[in-house]
């Protein structure tokens, strides 16, 4: 029983030593999968980077638009609170808050030179008490209006369809592009990496095969090729996701700095937040194709 | 009619084989009556045409040396690859050392190839590493110790003449160096069956000699039993084994069944026999 398991432990040390040799006896090779990896996985890092953050400015374009609703005269503060509370229960809103008509006219005052609202003997904004309603799904727009408008306290709802109708239209276009272009990102670099993989591999037949002849068990032949895959797979993907973090905050320092006024519309993501899924995506492609890959290739030339 | 094979003690009992090794009745010329390789009716087809072995029937005795002859395409290598198992019968009964080898399982193959030693027509060494790795190799994959790898490399180096350039890579090697590190990678692992695929068809005619020469001594010092695939009737003639020709994928001459065998009690058992299993190398020995 100890004998076995150190023949095991010795065999996982030598097989996983061979992939390590392995790594540098074939340098070209290693050095040809590594730069493949890295070229796919950084120019998937790059658009990923792009689109992520242009749907993090579509989403926040989204959280601006409102919905304002007003209410009959003599409708008491507990009945919109009350309404209030409906409407934050709705799956398609965000926020909802409550302005009275003072509030509205302090709010009015503040943007004015002092002085400007004296005149005034009472609350221009009398009857003005609203509810302003903001969306965490845009496309769910017309659907609150028309609750919104079969409730008998409301006067007038106040919305902008082309702006919802814009927003939510680009991002579904957004989505459905960043999806494709992830796909064909996905299927190239697969095919590439897994094709570098196999050719590396396919190289080695003639070792597979007289392995098999000297009577190697499967696990034995394909061990250190998947331990050679794997690490390939580790550098593969830590070179570009490296390359994307420096690059990722270059670029977005550079755009802030240079075209200033565009920091007010253009809120980029953080790095961390951008990384928190791309350093997985990248990891589980990186070594699962060099893993995956080895391990199918390998299966190929063990027919002998 | 062949007698059915009665080599099944070999199976799976590796203290058998030592026993087999140790106390086996062999005659004069190291051939005991223990038939180690049986084909029955056995018919490879690789496509509708004609098949490229058909219907052989052959017994191979312990000890025994075996010279597989015929022209090019006549199925001779064919028959070599069945019986290492390479290939698989389309038809008939194959038995290799009491291993069935149209039933036995894909994880059973290590262990049935590990009883086997294979010589190739171009070598097949391992062109990136030195004359001591290409041997070292066969041995890993059974996991001996390091040092009783290094002896028993270093020995059988010695025993084809290549202990000197045991550093050199293996580029750096005539086609007779070559081969006799095939050799010595085939023989490391002390098979029971020494399996030679056109093991000169790469050499000049003294090298091939020389390397013919090993082979028999390997045949008769240690007791493998050797299956030569060759075209070179030259030497066929000049060893004086058993012949089993091939003509057209059919065995059309085989001394065996016109010859009467000598035997009589003369066993070398001092060659010590690793004892060897699918899970590696027992070095409690």
């Amino acid at each position: 029983m100890r004998m076995d398991m150190t023949m095991k432990i010795r065999t996982f040390f030598y097989t996983f030593g061979q992939g390590i040799r392995n790594l540098f006896r074939n340098l070209g090779y290693t050095l040809a999968s590594v730069a493949t990896i890295t070229a796919c996985l950084f120019l998937f890092g790059m658009f990923f980077s792009v689109l992520i953050n242009f749907r993090h400015i579509m989403l926040q374009a989204e959280e601006n638009v409102s919905v304002t609703v007003f209410f009959n005269e003599g409708v008491t503060e507990e009945d919109i609170q009350l309404l209030k509370i409906g409407i934050e229960e709705r799956e398609e809103v965000a926020s909802v808050t409550f302005t009275t008509a003072d509030e509205a006219w302090e709010d009015f005052a503040q943007r004015f030179p002092e002085g400007f609202t004296e005149g005034f003997l009472e609350n221009p904004l009398e009857g003005s008490d609203n509810l302003e309603i903001f969306l965490s799904d845009v496309s769910k727009q017309p659907e609150l209006v028309s609750f919104l408008k079969n409730v008998d306290i409301v006067r007038e709802v106040n919305y902008s369809e082309i702006t919802a109708n814009a927003l939510s239209g680009a991002n579904r276009l957004l989505t459905y592009a960043s999806m494709i272009i992830i796909a064909i990102l996905l299927i190239v670099s697969v095919f590439l990496i897994n094709n570098t993989v196999a050719t590396g591999i396919a190289n080695h037949r003639d070792e597979i095969e007289i392995m098999k002849y000297v009577g190697a068990t499967d696990f034995f032949v394909r061990a250190p090729y998947v331990f050679e895959g794997l690490l390939i797979g580790i550098i593969g993907s830590m070179v570009p996701l490296v390359l994307t973090y420096y690059i990722y905050n270059m670029a977005v320092e550079v755009i802030s700095s240079r075209y200033s006024m565009l920091t007010g519309i253009l809120q980029f993501l953080p790095v961390n937040d951008v990384f928190y899924y791309l350093v997985p995506i990248s990891v589980i492609l990186g070594v699962g194709i060099g893993f995956g890959g080895s391990m199918f290739t390998v299966k190929r030339h063990l027919k002998v | 009619m062949f007698p059915a094979p009665r080599a099944h003690s070999y199976r799976n009992h590796e203290q058998n084989r030592l026993t087999l090794r140790c106390g086996m009745e062999k005659n004069m010329a190291g051939i005991s009556d223990e038939i180690v390789i049986s084909l029955r009716n056995v018919s490879k087809q690789y496509t509708r045409e004609a098949p490229a072995v058909n219907h052989a029937n052959l017994e191979v005795r312990e000890g025994e040396f075996v010279f597989i002859t015929g022209e090019t395409g006549s199925g001779k290598s064919t028959l070599i690859k069945l019986i290492m198992h390479e290939l698989q019968a389309t038809e008939g009964e194959i038995n290799v050392l009491g291993y069935d080898l149209n039933r036995i399982r894909h994880g059973k193959i290590p262990k049935f190839r590990r009883n086997l030693g294979i010589v190739f027509q171009d070598f097949r060494l391992l062109r990136d590493r030195n004359v001591y790795e290409n041997v070292a190799f066969a041995q890993r994959i059974i996991q001996v110790p390091g040092d009783r790898m290094k002896r028993n490399v270093l020995e059988i180096l010695d025993m084809v003449g290549m202990a000197d350039k045991y550093k050199r890579k293996v580029t750096q090697l005539s086609g007779g160096e070559q081969q006799r590190v095939a050799l010595a990678r085939a023989l490391v692992n002390k098979p029971f069956i020494l399996l030679a695929d056109e093991p000169t068809g790469n050499l000049d005619a003294e090298t091939a000699w020389e390397i013919m020469q090993l082979i028999e001594r390997v045949n008769r010092d240690f007791g493998t039993t050797v299956i030569v695939v060759t075209h070179d009737k030259a030497i066929v003639d000049r060893m004086q084994k058993r012949v089993i020709e091939m003509k057209q994928g059919e065995i059309v001459r085989d001394d065996a069944l016109t010859q009467e065998q000598d035997y009589s009690y003369d066993y070398d058992d001092s060659y010590d026999y690793q004892d060897v299993d699918a899970d590696g190398y027992d070095y409690e020995d």
